[in-house]
Order: C-alpha cells, then structure tokens, then sequence
C-alpha cells in the first residue's frame, strides 16, 4: 500500500506541538498533570514505536503460525488483565484465559477457514487483536458481575439451594444477569455502528486510501465477529465460574476476600 | 439394622473456618416428633447447626447422620427437599407471592399455593401480590410457605419469629407443634424464650461452638435466666 495519506516522520514530529497545546492549558491552569501528560505522550511515542517494529518483523518474516502465535500470546496476556475483574474468585485468571481464548478461537477459525480474511499475519494479527479486546471486555465484565453477585446474593443463592435447587439452577438468574451485562456493550455499539462515530477497522481503512464501500465490508464483518466473541466468551466465563464457585455438594464456597468495589 | 436411631445425629462434629471454631465437637441426636429448639447468644452457632442439617455446611471433623446414614452418603438435593430450612432473614427470589411458593416445586396447584398460604397465616389474595410490597413479617412468612410446599420431613428453623407480632409468632409456634406432632422433625433456632418455653420439647444451648447444656425447656438455666 502506497503510504500517500500517512504522515511523514517530520509531520509527527510536528504534531509535538499539539502536545505543547494540552501542556499550555494544564500548565496555566495549574491542574498539577504536566508531568504526567508529558509521560503519557512520550511512552504513547514509545510503545507505538516498539510495537510497530515489531509488526514489521512478523509481517514481513512470518506466516500464518508467527500471527497465531502473537495472537495467542495477546490472549494470555488478555486473560491476566480480564481475571482480574474477578480477582476473589476461585482461579479467575485461569477462566478469564479461558473464556478469552475459547472467544477467540472460534471466531477466528470461522473467518479464516472459510477464506472470509486471508491468512497473511498482516491480517490476521490486528483483526485477531480485535477479537481478543472484545473477548476480553465480556470475559472481565462478566466475572465482574458474577463475583458481586456470589457476595450480594449469597442469601438468595443458598435459599434456593435450600429449596433442592442444584447449584446451576440456582445460579442460572444470576448467570443470565451476568451474560446480559456482558452482551448489552456489544449489542448497542453494534446498533449504533456508523452513526455515532466510524469503527476502527473503517477509519483506518478509509484513511489508508481505501474506497468507504469497500471498507465498510470489511467493518460488518467486524461487527459480526466480535457479537460472536463476545457471547462465547460471556458464557464459558460464566459455565466456568459456575464450576468453581460451587463445591461437589451443591454449595456456594466461601470466598476469601469481601467486596472491595 | 433397625438399631440406628431415627432422625439427626450429630457425631462430634466441629466447624472451622480459620481460626474460628463456630462448631466444636457438638454431639447430640434430633429425634423425629420433636421439636428441638436451639438456644445460645449470637454467635454461638445455632444458624452453623442448622445449615450442617441440610448440608449447606459441611463438618470440618465428625459426622452428621440421618436415620443413620451419614448425609454425605444421600444425595445432597434430594436431602435438602427432605429437610426444608427458613432462613434468618426472608430472601424472596420471585416477583410475585405465588411464584415464590413454587421455586421449589414449580407444579404446584394455585389451591395447594392459597392453602400454604392459608398456614402460615397469609389470606388467599397474597398469592397475586408482588413480592416487593411485602414487609418483614409477611416475607418471612412466604418463605415458610415456600419450604412447606415441598413437604419436608425436617424443618429448620432459624429465628423464625424475629420480624413477627405476638399472635402471628403463636402461628408460626403453632405450625412448629403441629409438624412435630404429626411425626416430622422441627428444629428451632431461637432468641425468644417464651417461643422456645411453649413450642420445643428439648433444648440445646450453645455457646461459643460448644454444646453446653441440653434438657426440658423448664429444666434449662439459660431459659430460665430469661423468663
């Protein structure tokens, strides 16, 4: 791709000056961040930098299996930041992994198998990187809402196990409520796509050269795919968590720590 | 072997959560017929008792049988179908009264329904009320009718008279006596001394995890330090 419409290294070195802007304003008015607003530019410059290169590197020397590599090296790392929603729950790491890479696998597969996304890593490495931060938003929302749920409603939960309901029974509204949180993000961006503001994968596109009619294919697919990730992530977080926060016998195990948020 | 006796023993059971001992090495047998009420200041473990019964705790050392068998032995669902617990607090997990009545038995007739109602002292039109307007005491009572529509041979029950007024914790005393007279299994867990002098036929007092006496309401110095 011809990099006609791309800044050149002297325009991003110009662009510094809208850096100074925002360091003007919270200069002047003594908001007590230019510090950390110069930080955040220069490690924005920095880590953007790193992980361009190393792009280059994968694009330009590895296939399919370096992409999927990355991708599920993405989703390990996914996982330890999505458990953490979930931090007093049994094994919430390992189920946040989980729901990611179980999100993200079929998903993936569904579009490369059948030839819907060629199988260069120049595709399929941002387009799995989508798929894996959809994962990872239902994986951390829904153990979010499950683990409040196994402390607010642990009255609710044992009175219906107390009634000879089976710990999925008794669980299931809460997993339900759980799966709704989850989805609901997904279903109104999905909604809404184009009229409030143009997705990532069309903006980029579009500024890349590509004509709109063609890039807006490329964003249904998008849309498609990350309403997929986001259900099968939900939902194996929640069979998952189901699995843990109940013992053989039916019972809500202690957690160990209280509600912090 | 007829020689196992009949109901609930507790075999040196201790419950440990930490360094918290909420049960320690309590033995004691609840007999069918009786209403066995469970007595002690807060703390001492009435409510981890009750919830070993149904086996929403389990012992960290001992054993619990019933009809000697230990419980571990039954399966758990159908033994908490068996033994029917109201909690200390009502917890309604429905919007409607009738609704509620049948989350553990979702077949149940609306005449059945009216009729638990009718026991624990609620008139017929409650089972179309929304569960949210209720108060304290008519929650407390739905939830005992919730238990009672699955016909348990055991009844636990924890603090079931704290959000009552006199003439409805006399029903609720009531119901007590009769499900003991009729062969089935009460036990009661609670702080109202004049419930427990006029419903239970034994008494436990519990304190600090540790049963420290048991005898005749009349014969109980814990009782009778209240009256």
């Amino acid at each position: 791709m011809t990099p006609t419409n791309v800044p050149s290294w002297a325009g991003v070195a110009a662009s510094l000056l809208l850096v100074a802007a925002a360091v003007a304003v919270v200069w002047r008015y003594k908001l007590g961040l230019t510090g950390e607003l110069v930080l955040a530019a220069a490690r924005a410059g920095v880590q953007l930098i790193a992980v361009g290169a190393l792009l280059a590197v994968l694009f330009n020397r590895t296939g399919l299996p370096g992409a999927l590599g990355w991708v599920t090296l993405v989703v390990l790392i996914a996982g330890q930041v999505a458990g953490r929603r979930g931090a007093d729950l049994p094994r919430a790491r390992a189920i946040a992994t989980a729901g990611v890479a179980l999100g993200t696998a079929p998903t993936l597969a569904t579009l490369i198998i059948p030839g819907v996304i060629p199988t260069s890593s120049r595709v399929v490495i941002p387009v799995g990187g989508m798929i894996v931060a959809g994962a990872m938003q239902a994986t951390g929302l829904t153990l979010r809402r499950l683990r409040e749920d196994a402390h607010t409603a642990r009255e609710a939960i044992e009175a219906r196990l107390s009634l000879g309901l089976s710990a999925r029974a008794a669980f299931a509204p809460h997993q339900r409520s759980a799966l709704r949180t989850a989805l609901l993000p997904a279903i109104d961006s999905t909604k809404v796509v184009g009229l409030i503001s143009l997705p990532g994968a069309m903006t980029g596109l579009i500024l890349a050269g590509v004509d709109p009619l063609t890039a807006i294919r490329y964003q249904i697919v998008v849309m498609y795919m990350l309403l997929a990730a986001t259900a099968l992530a939900a939902l194996t977080t929640a069979r998952l968590a189901e699995h843990t926060l109940f013992d053989h016998a039916h019972r809500l195990v202690p957690l160990t720590t209280g509600l912090e948020t | 072997m007829n020689c196992q006796p009949k109901g609930f023993v507790l075999d040196a059971v201790a419950v440990r959560r930490g360094p918290a001992r909420l049960l320690d090495r309590v033995s004691t047998h609840l007999p069918p017929g009786w209403c066995t009420a469970v007595v002690g200041p807060s703390g001492a473990g009435k409510s981890t008792l009750l919830r070993l019964l149904n086996r929403l705790e389990e012992p960290t050392t001992g054993r619990v049988l019933l009809d000697g068998i230990p419980v571990t032995d039954l399966d758990v669902l159908a033994l908490r179908r068996r033994v029917g617990l109201v909690g200390q607090r009502p917890v309604l997990l429905t919007d409607r009264v009738a609704e509620d009545i049948r989350v553990g038995r979702p077949h149940l007739s609306k005449p059945h329904a009216v009729e638990l109602l009718a026991r624990v002292g609620l008139p017929p039109e409650f089972a179309g009320r929304a569960t949210s307007g209720l108060s304290g005491g008519e929650a407390q009572r739905v939830c005992l009718a919730r238990a009672l529509a699955l016909e348990p041979d055991v009844l636990l029950l924890d603090e079931p008279t704290s959000a009552l007024d006199a003439s409805n914790t006399a029903l609720i005393a009531d119901l007590a006596r009769e499900h003991a007279n009729t062969g089935g299994t009460v036990i009661l867990a609670s702080h109202d001394s004049t419930t427990v002098r006029e419903t239970a036929d034994w008494v436990l007092v519990l304190d600090h995890g540790r049963l420290v006496a048991t005898g005749r309401p009349d014969e109980v110095d814990y009782l009778r330090a209240r009256s």
